[in-house]
Formats: structure tokens, C-alpha cells, sequence
């Protein structure tokens, strides 16, 4: 099992937004279950804004429907670069149990350019907080390149 | 609001007596359900499209009745809507459950609304507009409401015909073949 | 000369099935008009379910309707069917139904004082309050597997069994939340600011509750006594001793506002707690399905002719499901409705009147599901502003501070 070895000098700590692209909330809860004190991120210095503007990682939950696909794109222009897309949960990768509807217009990776892939229904918090790291090691490394 | 608690046999008799030869069926459905076996009554009732306010207004003589929800049925050349009342809510275990299902056919989609008795009716009104294509006159909003502003005119997504979605439908799981 | 602006407020609290769109028009700190819009959640769940699946393929469907209600909606689309095919359910089955249904409860009940709390600006107690549901949690995972999508129904009884062994944890956790009862109660109903914002705030008259047909606590809160578990038997309701929770059991007196809210959400957490150690004390033994083989269910649900509905009490209030089956292998019809669906309307007369500051407490009172997205854009005399939901939340949070001191 590879060992994640985290640099030593955290250069930023990682605010995220939370996007709700027309889940069924499971995801968005297990998210927020990850910020209270038994699995606790903002140790890490991870939070949650409530604005793009501020924020280096996109959480998107749910299938994209017809109304929230310009929204979606919209948001991701917002966001300022670095940035890094995680989706969480298995709506966001292949649309899971809705994948075939009249109203859904595709993954959220044929919307936005997607990093991190979280599945499961709803993920467990450990498992998102994993995801967030992957998505630090793959904006720490973005920065060193440069 | 009367105090007597009427039975479902009462009921239908009562319904059958006041609307005379617009009923086309009633149905009594009766479940046991636990270890005491306490029963759960529901009344089914066929009828014709125009008692539907007249019906309203007689459960509304009992108590204000609860609106659940409209269904709606594609039935081929008709279109059936399903109404679904309570009354006799907030006595212990004594609720009864009341649908009212009509037709409507398809040259002439158009039924009353009843929004000017129970104004909570709006919503479940305004869903079926847009799903089945049936037109309510006198409905105080028409508005779409859960389908967007760009999805098409004319496609109605619960119908069965060359309405349907089915133009819509896309698969977000598709394997293309090599 | 006065001006009225007219704020649109993106997808801010969305209802069970969608976020919703508002559109405030304002006259200086008062909300005059409102109006909204849903659908940005429209998934076409119905159209799913009546096209190429049989009713056992449609149980993870409406599983996944709301990620917080997982047990009522599967709960009555399994009652609407098993009226529908004549299929009776084994008692031992209803209780354990029962017993998972309260759980989900509480799990929900806690989970919405945790948002209330932090609308208001007191974001220690939506730790403290997610800290305590990760008990209830945790024996959920114990019991069926998952912390949230919990795969326990199927027609004609439940798939797992709770057996005796599974007994000590539960009551455990049950005494758990007796003590920590007392303690979400003094924080939320003893607290000098907490009742200064909420007491008399969105108000929802006993009429008004009435006539736009509103259901759950929202409309406990005003004073109508409507709680499907306690009007209709469905499953082990019926054999147990419960009654309408509303307001004046603790208060003496109704006024249908968000602190009443408060007041029969907090109250129906302690109701579940006893309602499930009368369950566990009465437990029926027997079997907990009542056609165990897959291939044999799934024939007798093609041949069956009928229509059935279920309804069932949510957290949020009334959930109904109507299936139509006409001996094929997909229902003819399919209906959900869920409870924020009926808990729309009475949005409008509670905001009317109120002060933009409030808006994010009234609206979260009724208990929609999560937040999400927002924009707020003011316009103001045709310049467009783009402001955010922090400026919105900032502004309730504020007003806090103001009445703290």
C-alpha cells in the first residue's frame, strides 16, 4: 500500500465550495458530516465558503439537470485558478441509477474538466477526505511545476 | 364541521344517494394491519368529470378535506386524473381515505379547478398541466413548475403517445463500440 | 417616493425533490410579495420507474429520491404495492419497519436543529448537535449495513432481522439520547436569543395551515393536529400508544412560528425514543418476509391487478405513493409526492412581512432539504449588484449580534 506522504509546509490551506447540481442530498450531508467534530477537517485547515470567488476546490454532487447545467459552468468560471474539481458520490461519474432520464444532460465530466473522482452512494466522510487530499497533492504539485 | 364520525359503508351511501347516476363505481377497501388488526378504510370512486367541484364542496360540508396529490394516467384515448382526499383527520385512527378518479379524453383535455375551494391545490394543478397536457380553466397561475423554461412545447413526459419524451431521453451511460 | 426591488435568491434551501429559485419583492426591509420556482432537481424519477423496471428494480429508485428521508419513501412505495397485489405483511416485519422509521427520525430531527441553529448564527451548536446524531448513526450502520442508504425494505417485509443480540446496543443508544435530550432542549428552548429571534417570526396561522394543505411539523407547529401515523394504522402504529405532538404540551398556548417548530421537532425526538422501546418490548416473533424467494415475488407481482396507495409519515411530513399495477412487468403508473411538495405554499404567507435577516430561518423552518447553491442579485435602478450568500447569512448572523447585546 503506497504510503500518501503529505510536504511538511502546508503552503495553503484548502477552501472549498459546495455545488448541488440536483442530488438527492445523501452526499451533501455526508460532506458536512465531514466538517463536525468526530471526523473534523478544519484541523487541516480545510473549509467551507459560501462564495466560488474564495474558494481553490469544487465539490459537485448530483447528475447535472437540464436547469443547473449553464449554473454549473457559470461557477467554474468563478472559481480562480489553481483550482481542482472533485466529484463526490456516483451520480456526478456516470449518473448511476437516474442514467437514463429525459431531463439529465450528462456526467459532470462533460460539463466542467473534472480531477478527482469520489464513488460511492453516499461516500463515507473518510473517503471524501481522502479525495480532498488527493486533490491538494495535485494542486501542491500544479504549484511546484510552475 | 359535524361531530358524528361516519363509517365508509355510511359514506358511500351517502355519495351514491347525493350523486345519483354521475358515479360509476365505488369501491370499499378495508386493511388489517398489526398484532391488534386495527383497520385502515379507503374509498375508490369512478365518476364523471363534472361533479368533481360538487364533490368538493360535499366534503367540504363534512370537514375541510386534505389534498394529497393529483395522479395522472395516460389510458390511451382518455386521461384519467385520480384525486386523493382525506378527511377525518386528527381523530385517533379514524382517517379515511378518499379517491376520486375522472376522464378526461384526449380531443378535450379540460376539467375545472378547484383552487377557488382549496387554494393548496395550485401546485399538484400547475404539475399537470405540463406533464399530461390537460388544461385547467380558471386556474389562477399556469405557470410552468418543475420542467425549465427551454424544454419543449408539446412533449408531455407522462404521456404514452408520439407525445411522450421519449426524443429526450438521453443515455448518460453510453458504451460506444469500437 | 418609494422604490420596491425585487431580490431573485438562486437555489437557496431546496425542497425535498429540487432546489428552489426566489424572488422577493422588498420595500425597505420588508418582504412584500414572494414568489418561487422548483425544478432545477427535476430527475424524471416517475418516468424512470414506469419504463423497463419491475417494483423490486424500482426500490433503489426511490431510495435515492431524498438522501435524508431513505426509509419513507421506499416505506410507502412498499405499502402502495402491497395494497395494490393483495401481499400481507408478517407483524415481526412491520415492527421492524417501525423501529428503522423512528430512527431515520431522529437521525433527521437532529440534523435539521443543527441547520436552524447555524441559519441563526450559532454554529457550536450545529457541531454539537452533528455530534450527537453520529450515535444514531452509528446503530444504523450496526443494524442494516449503512450510515445512509440503508437497502433494509423489500415487498413484503425487511431483508435484515434485529434480533436479541442487536438488542443491548439499541437500548443503549436509546438512553443516550434520553440524557442528551435535556441537553438539546436547554440550549435550544432556554436560550434568551434564540427565543428573541424566533418567536413570532413567520407566523403560519391554524387557517392558513388548513387550507394550502400543509403537512408535518410545520403544520403541527400551527395547531392542526394531522400525523399519518396517529390517523391511519400503517404498519406497528396501531398497536402502539402515541398522540399528536403540537406546541401547547410544553408551552400552554400555540402561535405557529418558528420557535413552535422548534418546540414539536424537539419534542418528537423524545416521542421516537419511546416509541421504539414499546416496539422492541412487544416484538412479535415470526417471519420477516413474506414471499422470501426472489423469482417467486417477482410472479406473483406480474400477475397482479390493482391499484394501492401508500402514505407514510417522513420526517418532513406526509409522504403518498400511488402505484397503478395491470398484470405486466412495470407498474402502469407511478406517483410520488413528497412532503415539502405540500410545504411550498405556506412559504408565502410566512415571509410576507417579514425582514430580508429573516429569511433564512423562515424558510429553513419548514424543513426542506439541504442548502445549496446561492446568487443574489439585487437590481437596483437598472444596475445589477451580484451579491452573495454569504452577505445573506452575514446579515441574519448580525442581527444576532444586535439582539445579543
Amino acid at each position: 500500500m503506497a504510503q500518501l506522504t503529505l510536504p511538511k509546509s502546508f503552503k495553503r490551506s484548502l477552501w472549498v465550495f459546495h455545488l448541488n447540481t440536483g442530488s438527492c442530498n445523501g452526499c451533501d450531508i455526508e460532506i458536512i458530516a465531514a466538517l463536525t467534530p468526530r471526523y473534523d477537517v478544519e484541523r487541516f485547515g480545510i473549509k467551507l465558503v459560501g462564495s466560488p470567488r474564495h474558494a481553490d476546490v469544487l465539490l459537485v454532487t448530483g447528475p447535472v439537470t437540464r436547469q443547473m447545467a449553464d449554473k454549473v459552468k457559470r461557477v467554474y468560471e468563478q472559481v480562480p485558478d489553481p483550482k481542482a474539481v472533485i466529484v463526490v458520490g456516483n451520480c456526478g461519474t456516470t449518473g448511476h441509477t437516474f442514467h437514463k432520464s429525459y431531463n439529465l444532460v450528462g456526467p459532470v465530466d462533460r460539463i466542467i474538466p473534472v480531477d478527482v473522482y469520489i464513488p460511492g452512494c453516499p461516500p463515507r466522510p473518510e473517503a471524501i477526505i481522502d479525495g480532498v487530499v488527493k486533490a491538494w497533492l495535485k494542486l501542491e504539485s500544479l504549484e511546484g511545476k510552475k | 364541521m359535524t361531530s358524528k364520525v361516519l363509517s365508509s359503508e355510511e359514506l358511500a351511501e351517502q355519495i351514491k344517494e347525493r350523486f345519483k347516476g354521475k358515479i360509476k363505481e365505488v369501491k370499499i377497501e378495508k386493511r388489517a394491519v398489526g398484532v391488534k388488526k386495527k383497520e385502515r378504510e379507503t374509498l375508490w370512486i369512478k365518476a364523471d368529470k363534472d361533479i368533481l367541484k360538487d364533490f368538493v364542496k360535499y366534503l367540504m360540508e363534512i370537514e375541510f378535506p386534505h389534498l394529497a396529490i393529483i395522479s395522472g394516467n395516460d389510458l390511451g384515448k382518455t386521461i384519467e386524473l385520480v384525486y386523493h382526499f382525506s378527511i377525518y383527520y386528527g381523530r385517533k385512527l379514524r382517517e379515511v381515505s378518499i379517491n376520486l378518479s375522472v376522464e378526461v379524453s384526449k380531443e378535450n383535455p379540460v376539467i375545472p379547478t378547484i383552487c377557488d375551494l382549496i387554494p393548496g391545490a395550485l401546485i399538484t394543478e400547475r404539475e399537470k398541466q405540463e406533464m399530461l397536457g390537460v388544461k385547467i380553466e380558471g386556474i389562477p397561475d399556469g405557470r410552468r413548475i418543475f420542467l425549465s423554461d427551454d424544454f419543449p412545447e408539446g412533449v408531455y413526459p407522462w404521456r404514452r403517445d408520439e407525445t411522450g419524451p421519449d426524443k429526450m431521453v438521453r443515455d448518460l451511460y453510453e458504451v460506444k463500440e469500437e | 417616493m418609494k422604490t420596491c426591488y425585487s431580490i431573485p435568491i438562486g437555489p437557496v434551501h431546496p425542497a425535498l425533490k429540487e432546489p428552489v429559485m426566489f424572488e422577493f419583492e422588498i420595500d425597505g426591509e420588508r418582504i412584500v410579495n414572494v414568489d418561487f420556482k422548483v425544478g432545477h432537481v427535476h430527475r424524471g424519477i416517475e418516468w424512470l420507474g414506469m419504463h423497463h423496471k419491475n417494483p423490486l428494480q424500482i426500490l433503489p429508485i426511490a431510495e435515492r429520491i431524498c438522501g435524508i428521508c431513505n426509509i419513507s419513501h421506499p416505506f410507502a412505495f412498499c405499502i402502495a404495492v402491497e395494497n395494490a397485489a393483495g401481499i400481507d405483511v408478517p407483524d415481526r416485519a412491520q415492527y421492524i419497519r417501525t423501529i428503522i422509521a423512528e430512527l431515520e427520525r431522529i437521525h433527521s430531527h437532529i440534523l435539521w436543529a443543527g441547520v436552524a441553529a447555524h441559519e441563526i448564527g450559532f454554529d457550536s451548536v450545529l457541531y454539537l448537535t452533528w455530534r450527537i446524531r453520529e450515535s444514531v448513526l452509528d446503530l444504523m450502520e450496526y443494524l442494516t449495513g449503512n450510515r445512509i442508504t440503508k437497502a433494509t425494505f423489500t415487498i413484503g417485509g425487511v431483508r435484515r432481522d434485529i434480533t436479541k443480540d442487536h438488542y443491548p446496543k439499541i437500548r443503549k443508544t436509546m438512553d443516550f439520547y434520553k440524557e442528551s435530550f435535556d441537553k438539546l432542549k436547554h440550549v435550544f428552548l432556554d436560550d434568551k436569543t434564540v427565543q428573541l429571534r424566533t418567536r413570532d417570526c413567520g407566523i403560519l396561522t391554524k387557517e392558513d395551515a388548513i387550507k394550502l394543505c400543509a403537512v408535518g411539523p410545520t403544520t403541527r407547529a400551527s395547531g392542526v393536529k394531522k400525523d399519518v401515523r396517529v390517523d391511519q394504522a400503517y404498519a406497528a402504529y396501531g398497536d402502539l400508544d402515541i398522540d399528536y405532538i403540537t406546541p401547547d404540551i410544553l408551552t400552554g398556548e400555540v402561535k405557529g412560528d418558528v420557535y413552535d417548530r422548534i418546540i414539536v421537532r424537539l419534542l418528537e425526538v423524545k416521542q421516537s425514543v419511546e416509541i421504539i422501546e414499546q416496539c422492541l418490548d412487544n416484538m412479535p416473533s415470526g417471519d420477516i418476509m413474506a414471499e422470501p424467494k426472489v423469482a417467486k415475488l417477482l410472479a406473483i407481482l406480474r400477475k397482479a391487478v390493482g391499484e394501492g396507495i401508500g402514505r407514510a409519515e417522513a420526517p418532513r411530513g406526509e409522504v403518498i405513493h400511488y402505484v397503478k399495477l395491470t398484470g405486466q412487468e412495470t407498474p402502469y403508473t407511478w406517483k410520488v409526492r413528497a412532503p415539502t411538495y405540500n410545504n411550498l405554499m405556506p412559504w408565502i404567507p410566512m415571509l410576507k412581512g417579514e425582514q430580508i435577516a429573516d429569511i433564512p430561518i423562515v424558510a429553513a423552518s419548514t424543513d426542506p432539504c439541504l442548502s445549496c447553491t446561492n446568487r443574489v442579485a439585487i437590481v437596483r435602478d437598472g444596475r445589477e449588484q451580484i451579491v452573495t450568500h454569504e452577505y445573506l447569512h452575514k446579515l441574519s448572523v448580525e442581527k444576532t449580534r444586535r439582539l445579543m447585546r
